[in-house]
């Protein structure tokens, strides 16, 4: 099980985080620390790239469905990239899908933001 | 007991019921142990001994379970117990973060898993071969009686888990409105 890391850069107005290993309870909290850091600086443009996330537990989803609301009540919002098919698999059965969009290379998901 | 597979395995032995999670415990394989603790308690089973040596991590579903198992057992008084064994610091980390080592007997003079007990693997909990596609419905109310177990156990829960569990009413509301029959 690789630990987890979370990587960070920003792509003009939009923060370009990398999940990396597992995101579960235990390790959700520092990306949750990330996440309101980021949301104090204003930066509410948000793509988690889950490339080489291994796990995400139901928690975590629902957590960050808060984050996206949040993140759309300032205008911006919270999308994904790259999710994996088995962690997709999990996303559409909860039918997180249909709140969180889904996108499969990071110019879309950097230019979904500046299409809006 | 042989090579350990992922996935949960189950035995009974002197009115004990031993369960064993290898790998993950996650939302996805909670229905089978569910299913069959609740199976054994109507059978009159009270002494559950669970191994979460080999066990990777665990989601707040199973945990919530667990939790439900916990909390149907207690009905049955003070002599019905989960007891935890094996577990390990981060495993440990996440009961007592949510409240669920005050339910749970904790490495508390649990026996160890006898060796000439049969066990055999319940269906479908390895999480990473699962073979038949989990049921939507069936999926959203378990993971909604899970986290309004965990709630039940410790108040500080329900704040935690508000968005999944406003998000999974939400969506059992919109696919099943006014309560109509699920499939």
């Amino acid at each position: 099980m690789k630990d987890f890391r979370i990587d960070h850069e920003s792509r003009g107005p939009v923060q370009l985080i990398r999940l990396v290993g597992s995101l579960d309870m235990y390790s959700f909290p520092r990306l949750e620390s990330q996440l309101n850091a980021l949301f104090q600086q204003g930066r509410y443009s948000l793509v988690l790239d889950c490339r080489d996330l291994d796990y995400i537990g139901s928690a975590g989803l629902g957590a960050l469905i808060g984050f996206a609301k949040q993140a759309r009540e300032h205008n911006g919002d919270l999308r994904l990239l790259n999710v994996p098919e088995r962690i997709y698999k999990i996303i559409e059965l909860l039918g997180f899908t249909k709140v969180l969009q889904v996108h499969q290379t990071e110019d879309d998901a950097v230019g979904s933001f500046q299409a809006k | 007991m042989g090579e350990l597979s992922k996935g949960i395995s189950v035995g009974c032995v002197n009115n004990r019921v031993y369960a064993r999670v290898v790998g993950r415990g996650t939302f996805q394989n909670s229905q089978p142990l569910r299913q069959f603790a609740l199976e054994k308690i109507d059978q009159g089973q009270g002494q559950f001994i669970i191994d979460l040596g080999p066990c990777q991590g665990m989601d707040s579903t199973f945990l919530g379970m667990l939790a439900g198992i916990g909390l149907r057992l207690r009905q049955n008084g003070p002599t019905a117990s989960i007891h935890i064994v094996n577990i390990n610091a981060r495993n440990m980390d996440l009961l007592q973060t949510l409240g669920l080592d005050r339910l749970f007997l904790i490495n508390a003079d649990a026996p160890a898993f006898p060796s000439d007990a049969e066990y055999h693997q319940l269906p479908d909990t390895d999480i990473t071969q699962l073979k038949h596609p989990l049921n939507k419905d069936e999926t959203a109310d378990l993971m909604i009686e899970a986290h309004d177990n965990l709630a039940r156990i410790d108040q500080r829960n329900t704040p935690r888990f508000k968005e999944l569990a406003r998000f999974l009413r939400e969506t059992v509301e919109r696919r099943h409105p006014n309560g109509k029959e699920k499939k």
